[in-house]
């Protein structure tokens, strides 16, 4: 699975330089107020018998729990922009196989490329649809085909990757200009460093089970805060 | 005629009752079979990619008539928007007096239940495409006295069933002889067919108002009969005098298969007519492991053109056949049977379980390595048995 915690690391250094040359009171407090924060936690599901999550089960493996994997985690708004510590491209692959898309859901920074593969011995196909992209490419079987998607759609804009001779192929790709987003794993933790201290939105997505939920958060300079995070059938689209 | 039954009603609900008080009780897994014991966990088959919606969720089936979120629809010519209020069915061609019929009209003549489960010919064909059957109370009015009514003049041998939706279709493609036209969907049965399968002009799935995608406001009901003949959007019913050959009677849902004659195999191509036997395994569960071995449980569905079904196989691991018990209710000849087998206990690993169907004429849901399936060389009529692969950990 795809993740991506990308930090501003040199830049931190370089402030920590500075902050430590000038070794003055002015500096200090600059490093303090500039230190980002961290903001983790965990997505969970909380399930309602009257109205049951039908495909739930791909993505909670502790039904009594509720980790939630495949929930898209991103912070929105504030100080996030695409600065100039952006890590080298990726390319992250989604394969083809047993008629359906592995991984389903791919988070991605905006100048990262995806491979798409098809393992399966029958013929399939990449439909890539949305307002940042699209594609339309047939896949033979042992068949490859890389796209590279330059333009961001943040979490709210996802692309949607589908096969038009097998509809029930289903993928989700998220392209962001910032480095702070997550997928979630098996246990519905996230951890998303390096922010830079100020207000945000916290949006979750999990696209295959239609739901969204967003929450204000305050990231202080040098602290982490936790967050976790209960999706319902309430949030819903 | 069939009878939505109040036993059959409390059955259903009871069943559903049952259903809703399993939930309330676990609260997750959120969906149990009818009978399921608490302590029953999924186990996930390794070969069958995820469900989607509009389609049915295997792993999930519960529930005997399908709810409206696991149909599938499959259309050739598009989804047309047929306005209800200004709905109107032709009946023409060969007959003495040709009608036309508004909804209201359709609605206000005798009322007839059909309980049906309608599969997709190309339904299993792929595993990215085997999840295209449900299970409903179609409910319509019987279309054999309307069709008497308008008086069949001789001659007559084909009944035309054209749909609302069109679409150019080329003939003889890249031939000096390519022929471009527009055409609406069409499929047809026999005079003789129209007057005997019991048909319907459906216009309500399990009490409600067809949906825009599955045909409303009328779609043809064929009990027993692959989904493309079921004609969604029913627009005009033409008796005719001659075969009528649109694209999905004469060139596509034509099934080609070898046929063996003394030594030769002769490939012979017929229509995609009524729905073949079909038992599929829809779930695996297994309880706690107990010295290492873990109990399993399999649940499947049965169904067929309407033949009694005798009995439901069920073998693991390349093992012997054993017998799955068949739900003595709900039973409709054209619906789906429930059945359940307890395989007993089996070590940590890999594991194969496959069903076949055997009805009372003897036949046997075949293999994909017997004959009438590895000589198909079409993918309609994918009515093979499905092999579900599972890995169990102790």
């Amino acid at each position: 699975m795809s993740v991506a915690t990308g930090i501003g690391h040199r830049r931190i250094m370089l402030l920590m330089a500075v902050a430590l040359a000038g070794a003055g009171p002015r500096s200090a407090r600059l490093m303090a107020e500039e230190q980002p924060g961290v903001v983790e936690g965990i997505v969970t599901y909380r399930a309602d018998p009257k109205r049951p999550w039908r495909y739930g089960r791909y993505y909670i493996k502790q039904a009594k729990t509720g980790e939630l994997a495949d929930a898209v985690v991103a912070l929105r708004g504030g100080k996030l922009e695409d600065g100039g510590d952006k890590p080298p491209a990726k390319t992250v692959t989604i394969d083809q196989k047993n008629f359906q898309f592995l991984p389903e859901t791919a988070v991605i920074r905006a100048g990262d490329s995806v491979k798409f593969t098809n393992s399966d011995q029958a013929t399939h196909n990449v439909q890539v649809s949305g307002d940042i992209a699209s594609l339309n490419v047939t896949m033979p079987a042992g068949g490859s085909h890389t796209a590279r998607f330059d333009r961001a759609g943040g979490i709210r804009q996802p692309l949607k990757v589908g096969c038009v001779f097998h509809s029930a192929m289903q993928s989700w790709i998220f392209v962001f200009d910032h480095p702070h987003f997550q997928l979630t794993p098996q246990d519905g933790r996230f951890r998303l460093e390096g922010v830079p201290p100020g207000e945000y939105e916290l949006e979750i997505v999990h696209p295959a089970g239609d739901l969204r939920r967003r929450r204000r958060v305050m990231v202080a300079a040098g602290q982490t805060l936790h967050v976790d995070i209960s999706i319902s059938p309430d949030d819903k689209k | 005629m069939l009878e939505y039954s109040p036993s059959r009603r409390e059955l259903l609900k009871t069943g559903m009752a049952s259903v809703a008080t399993g939930m309330a009780l676990m609260s997750l897994p959120e969906f149990i079979f009818a009978g399921q014991a608490a302590d029953e966990e999924l186990v996930p088959f390794q070969n069958v990619p995820r469900s989607t919606p509009n389609s049915l969720d295997w792993e999930t089936l519960t529930e005997w008539l399908t709810p409206q979120d696991q149909v599938f629809s499959v259309q050739h010519y598009g989804i047309p928007e047929v306005n209800a209020a200004k709905y109107e069915l032709e009946i023409a061609g060969l007959v003495e007096r040709p009608q036309k019929l508004t909804l209201e009209a359709i609605r206000a003549l005798p009322k007839q239940d059909q309980f049906m489960t309608l599969e997709c010919s190309g339904n299993g064909s792929s595993p990215g495409f085997s999840n295209a059957v449900y299970n409903s109370r179609w409910t319509g009015t019987p279309l054999a006295p309307l069709i008497k009514e308008c008086g069949v003049k001789a001659g007559a041998i084909e009944v035309v069933f054209f749909g609302h939706d069109r679409k150019s279709e080329t003939l003889r493609p890249g031939t000096p002889r390519e022929l471009t036209v527009e055409v609406p969907f069409g499929r047809s049965l026999s005079l003789d067919d129209t007057l005997k399968l019991n048909l319907l002009l459906g216009y309500e799935r399990n009490g409600e108002p067809l949906a825009q995608r599955t045909g409303a406001p009328v779609r043809l009901i064929v009990p027993g009969w692959y989904g493309i003949a079921n004609v969604k959007w029913l627009r005009r019913i033409e008796i005719r005098d001659r075969r009528y050959m649109g694209r999905y009677m004469g060139r596509d849902y034509v099934t080609v298969r070898g046929e063996r004659q003394g030594s030769e195999v002769v490939f012979v191509e017929s229509s995609v007519t009524r729905m073949n036997l079909k038992s599929a395994i829809a779930r695996v569960t297994r309880r706690p492991a107990v010295d290492g071995k873990v109990p399993l449980k399999a649940y499947g569905a049965v169904w067929s053109d309407g033949t009694p079904i005798a009995k439901v196989d069920v073998q693991l691991d390349g093992g012997d056949w054993r017998a799955a018990k068949l739900d003595e209710q709900p039973l409709e000849k054209h619906s789906w049977r429930f059945f359940s087998i307890e395989l007993g206990s089996v070590a940590a690993g890999k594991h194969t379980l496959v069903s076949r169907g055997i009805d009372a004429n003897g036949h046997i849901q075949p293999s994909a390595k017997d004959d009438e399936i590895a000589l198909k060389k079409t993918y309609w009529e994918a009515y093979q048995q499905w092999p579900r692969e599972i890995s169990v950990e102790a």
